[in-house]
């Protein structure tokens, strides 16, 4: 009869920034594109829909060894994911990630931000990192570091204007995420300084 | 919800809903009854109570609708998952309310989430689930409207 394909090995899940990727290790047949199909268990599904396994169609028959899961862990309660391998009509038992995966432990990096003086005005701009990101931003007048200002702003899209600058003195910048369906932040921005532009001209 | 301050991933229970919701309620053949609705609207539900219900209809959906509504469809049962997932971790964080006494229900209440489940109980088990599901954007917009 058909033996058994192997199980893939070492099913582990990386998290960043609220995206979550599972990743196994390949089984190789000589000859031959092994394919690999996953499925997904949320906590709802082990306790009260008889621990059932849903597909995630985007990788079923999949050549790949990662899959992207975002999209299915979107609830922050405890996952677990399953691998197997498919070669024609054989297939290799179910791997089950060890342990569980739970969405608030993703890893949150500080955002990329560029800090633009327009003549007198300070603005920022964010790259955009997802709809469940918030970016708190601090900014100050250097040697006024006790009279740092915040905007808080989901915006991305355009430049976020800070403030008007003083003739010629020096603001910094520095800003961290926020994802309130995990109520975590990033840790902040390497500091940003810029000098708005000098006032050669007297008002009279 | 009143003295509970709970914070909800109503963005993404919402999202969820509106990938499936045509699908869902294409499914529901009684179009003239209703489980949340009927014999009175939710919105006539007291504010200082919106905890209770809101406790016991994510309790109603999680014990009882969710299970029921399994189709052939992987995409629907990827959001059904998803959707279920997040009422189980909201309804964790409404007990802790339960436990603090913050969540108490009123008579009115109490008699509107035994219609609801009057309601529940006088259809087949499919069918009664299938339209709890699809009148998921009533529960949704009742809570966005009580915020």
């Amino acid at each position: 009869g058909d033996d058994l394909l192997p199980a893939p090995q070492s099913v582990s899940i990386f998290s960043t920034n609220m995206k979550h990727f599972l990743t196994w290790s390949p089984v190789i047949v000589q000859g031959a594109t092994v394919r690999y199909s996953v499925e997904f268990q949320g906590e709802y599904e082990r306790e009260h829909a008889n621990g059932s396994w849903i597909p995630i169609s985007e990788c079923s028959f999949t050549a790949a060894t990662v899959c992207n899961i975002t999209e299915d862990i979107s609830a922050s309660v405890a996952y677990k994911m399953r691998v197997r391998a498919e070669l024609g009509s054989r297939r290799s038992p179910w791997q089950t990630m060890k342990g569980y995966f739970n969405r608030i432990t993703t890893s949150l990096t500080p955002p990329l931000l560029s800090v633009i003086a327009d003549g007198y005005h300070l603005l920022v701009e964010l790259t955009d990192m997802g709809p469940a990101f918030q970016f708190r931003v601090l900014y100050w007048k250097k040697g006024k570091e006790s009279m740092v200002q915040q905007k808080v702003t989901n915006e991305v899209s355009s430049v976020v204007h800070l403030d008007t600058m003083e003739s010629g003195a020096e603001y910094c910048v520095k800003a961290q995420t926020h994802v309130e369906a995990i109520n975590r932040s990033s840790s902040f921005s390497p500091t940003q300084c810029v000098r708005a532009q000098g006032d050669s001209s007297v008002w009279l | 919800l009143g003295a509970c301050r709970v914070s909800l991933s109503m963005t993404e229970i919402r999202a969820g809903f509106t990938a499936i919701k045509a699908n869902i309620q294409s499914r529901d053949p009684i179009r003239t009854l209703s489980i949340l609705s009927h014999p009175q609207s939710l919105h006539k539900v007291k504010s200082p109570d919106r905890c209770c219900i809101t406790h016991h209809l994510f309790t109603f959906y999680v014990d009882k609708v969710f299970k029921h509504c399994r189709t052939e469809d992987s995409f629907v049962n990827r959001k059904i998952s998803s959707i279920a997932n997040s009422f189980l971790s909201a309804r964790r964080k409404l007990g802790q309310c339960h436990e603090q006494n913050n969540c108490a229900c009123g008579e009115k209440s109490t008699e509107k989430i035994k219609q609801i489940l009057e309601n529940y109980e006088g259809l087949n088990v499919t069918s009664a689930a299938m339209k709890s599901l699809g009148e998921l954007d009533i529960l949704l917009d009742w809570m966005e409207k009580s915020r």
